[in-house]
C-alpha cells in the first residue's frame, strides 16, 4: 500500500484530534491537575489524601479540602499577606522566595501539610526547606516526631542562613516554640531585607503597616525598593523597622 | 506527465509537500492559542470555552518523561498530566506506522526551525544545510540519544520536569512568562540562529523526544522507498532531504533521522513518477 501526502494529512489529524476526542470520552484525557491529590492505597493511612501529590498548581483552598489545614495556616506558616489566603496558588511561592537562596516551593508545602497532619512523607535524601514561620507553627502543635525535629533543624531557614530552631526531643514530648537561638548578626535590617524576612523574624505585619504607613507590600520585596519607590528615607524607615525587629528579637 | 525515454516524468510537480506546510501552521497556530490562553485564564481572562491547558499539558514528551515514575508509583512527575500520557501513546502508534510524523508534521518547533532555515536557504543557496563536516555530523546525531537518557536519568531521581529549564519548545511559547527559565531561552536563541546555517538543529542534535520517535525509524511499516529500476540517480532525494539523508544510496530508508516529511518522494523532489514512494509494500 502507497501512501501520498494528503491521505497521510489526514491520517495525522484523525489519528490526534481523533485520539484526544476518544480519550476525552475515555474520560483519559486531562489537561489540569484535578486538584485533588491521590490517596494513599495500603496501610493506617489507607484512603487519605497524600501530600506528595500536592502540585503548583493547587491553591491553599484546594489543599485545605484535601488536608485538615486552613488556608490561614498555610498563608501564616508561608508568609503570604496579601489577597485571599484561600486563592494563593502554590507555585507563586518559588518567585517570592526566588532571592533568598533556598528554594520554598511545592515540595515545602508537601512537607508542611505532611508534617502538620501526621501523614507519611518520606524526605530521604531530600533538601527541603521550610520558613522559620512554618517550623514554628509545626513545633507549637506539637505532634512531631524526634526525626521530623532533626530534619527541620536541618532545614528551617531565616530567609539568608540556614539556622537551628530546637533541640531534638523525645517523641510525643511538648515542644518549646521559641528555642531558637542565634547571633543578633542574624537580624539586621539591610538594602536586601525584605518584607517576607520580617515577618519571618517574628514582626507583627500590623506594626510594618504602620511604620509605612499602607498595607502590607509583596512579602519579596525589598524595604530599600519600597523605600525609594514610595519616596521614603531608607535610614529612617531602616532604624524604625529595625528596632521593632530588636524588639521580638532581644 | 510525459513519457521520455521510456519513463513517465511529470513537467509541472510541486517542489514541496503543500499538505505539509498546512499541518504544520495548523498545530503552530493552535499550540500558540493554548499557550496564550492559558496565560490569558491565569490572570483572569481567556476564552472559557477553550482549553487553558497548560502547554505540558499539550506535550507528548511529558509522557515519555514521566514513565518511570508512573510506573513505579502511579504518579505523574509534577506538572505532568494525563493527557501528556494520551499523546505519547497516540504519536508511538503513529510513529509505529509511519515513522515520526510528528516531526516533520506537528511539532511546532521543527515548524519554526524550517521556517527560519528559508531564510538560510536564500543566503546560502546550495551551501545550506551542507556547513557541518560530515564525520562530525555524524557523530553529532547521537547527541540527542545521550541528552535523552539524561533527561529521563534526572526525572527520575529527581520526580520533576529538570529538563523544563532547557527545554527550547516551552521558551517558544512561553517566552513572555515568568516560568521560562533563562537557559530555556538562551536554547532557543542559539537553536534559532543554527537554522540559518543547518536544516532543524534541534532535531538533528539535540532533541530527545525525536530521539525516541527516531528509533521507530528501524521497524516501522511505512516507509519511504527508492525503486531502482527507474531512478535516474540525480541526487535531487538527498539533496532535499532536511536530515541529509542519502536517500538516493539506499533502496530503503531506515536512517533513525528520518521525520517521514515526504519531500524526497516522486510527489515532490524526485521527477520520476513511481520511484521515491511512501509504501508499506516492496519496490522494483
Amino acid at each position: 500500500m502507497t501512501l501520498t501526502s494528503k491521505p497521510l494529512a489526514v491520517i495525522v489529524l484523525i489519528f490526534l484530534l481523533g485520539g484526544i476526542a476518544f480519550s476525552s470520552a475515555m474520560g483519559w484525557w486531562a489537561t489540569e491537575s484535578s486538584k485533588v491529590p491521590v490517596t494513599f492505597t495500603e496501610g493506617e493511612f489507607a484512603g487519605q489524601a497524600n501530600p506528595i501529590d500536592i502540585r503548583g498548581s493547587y491553591t491553599f483552598g484546594d489543599i485545605a479540602k484535601s488536608f485538615d489545614v486552613t488556608p490561614e495556616v498555610l498563608a501564616q506558616a508561608f508568609g503570604i499577606t496579601e489577597g485571599a489566603p484561600a486563592a494563593f496558588a502554590v507555585k507563586e511561592l518559588e518567585a517570592i522566595y526566588l532571592d533568598s537562596g533556598f528554594e520554598i516551593g511545592t515540595a515545602s508545602v508537601r512537607l508542611f501539610v505532611a508534617y502538620y497532619t501526621g501523614l507519611p512523607f518520606d524526605t530521604t535524601g531530600q533538601e527541603i526547606y521550610l520558613l522559620q514561620s512554618a517550623t514554628k507553627i509545626l513545633l507549637a502543635k506539637g505532634n512531631l516526631t524526634a526525626e521530623q525535629i532533626a530534619y527541620l533543624e536541618k532545614y528551617t531557614v531565616t530567609l539568608g542562613a540556614l539556622a537551628p530552631v530546637a533541640e531534638p526531643v523525645a517523641e510525643s514530648t511538648p515542644v518549646p516554640v521559641e528555642t531558637h537561638t542565634t547571633t543578633s548578626e542574624d537580624y539586621i535590617v539591610k538594602g536586601k531585607t525584605t518584607f517576607g524576612e520580617l515577618i519571618a523574624w517574628g514582626v507583627p505585619q500590623e506594626i510594618i503597616e504602620g511604620l509605612i504607613g499602607t498595607s502590607m507590600p509583596d512579602p519579596a520585596m525589598k524595604v530599600k525598593d519600597y523605600a525609594t519607590t514610595n519616596g521614603l528615607d531608607f535610614e529612617t524607615l531602616k532604624t524604625t523597622l529595625q528596632a521593632e525587629v530588636d524588639k521580638v528579637k532581644r | 506527465m510525459i513519457t521520455l525515454f521510456g519513463r513517465k516524468i511529470r513537467l509541472f510537480r510541486p517542489r514541496t509537500i503543500w499538505i505539509r506546510r498546512v499541518v504544520q501552521w495548523f498545530f503552530f497556530l493552535l499550540i500558540a492559542f493554548i499557550a496564550v490562553n492559558h496565560t490569558l485564564v491565569e490572570n483572569g481572562g481567556g476564552i472559557s470555552f477553550f482549553s487553558s491547558a497548560s502547554l505540558h499539558g499539550v506535550c507528548p514528551f511529558g509522557g515519555v518523561e514521566t514513565l518511570y515514575t508512573f510506573a513505579t508509583s502511579g504518579l505523574l512527575v509534577k506538572k505532568i498530566h494525563d493527557s501528556s500520557l494520551v499523546l505519547a501513546g497516540i504519536v508511538l502508534v503513529l510513529s509505529i506506522l509511519f515513522g515520526p510524523v510528528f516531526c516533520g508534521w506537528v511539532c511546532p518547533l521543527g515548524t519554526v526551525q524550517e521556517w527560519v532555515g528559508k531564510v538560510g536557504k536564500k543566503l546560502f543557496k546550495r551551501r545550506y544545510n551542507h556547513f557541518v563536516p560530515i564525520k562530525i555530523d555524524n557523530i553529532l546525531r547521537y547527541a540527542r540519544y545521550g541528552i535523552l537518557i539524561w533527561v529521563l536519568y534526572v526525572t527520575a531521581k529527581s520526580g520533576t520536569l529538570v529538563f523544563e529549564a532547557y527545554d527550547p519548545y516551552f521558551a517558544l511559547f512561553n517566552f513572555w512568562s515568568t516560568e521560562v527559565a533563562w537557559s530555556a531561552l538562551v536554547i532557543l536563541g542559539v537553536i534559532l540562529t543554527l537554522s540559518i546555517f543547518v536544516e532543524r538543529p534541534w532535531c538533528k542534535y539535540a532533541c530527545p523526544y525525536g530521539a525516541v520517535l527516531g528509533i521507530t525509524n528501524l521497524f516501522r511499516v511505512f516507509s519511504i522507498k527508492r525503486a531502482e529500476s527507474t531512478c535516474k540517480a540525480d541526487g535531487a532525494c538527498s539533496i532535499m532531504c532536511p536530515m541529509n539523508i542519502p536517500v538516493d544510496n539506499v533502496k530503503v530508508v531506515r536512517d533513525h533521522q528520518c521525520i517521514s516529511c515526504l519531500e524526497c518522494t516522486s510527489e515532490a523532489i524526485c521527477p520520476v513518477a513511481k520511484t521515491v514512494v511512501f509504501t508499506s509494500g516492496g519496490v522494483k
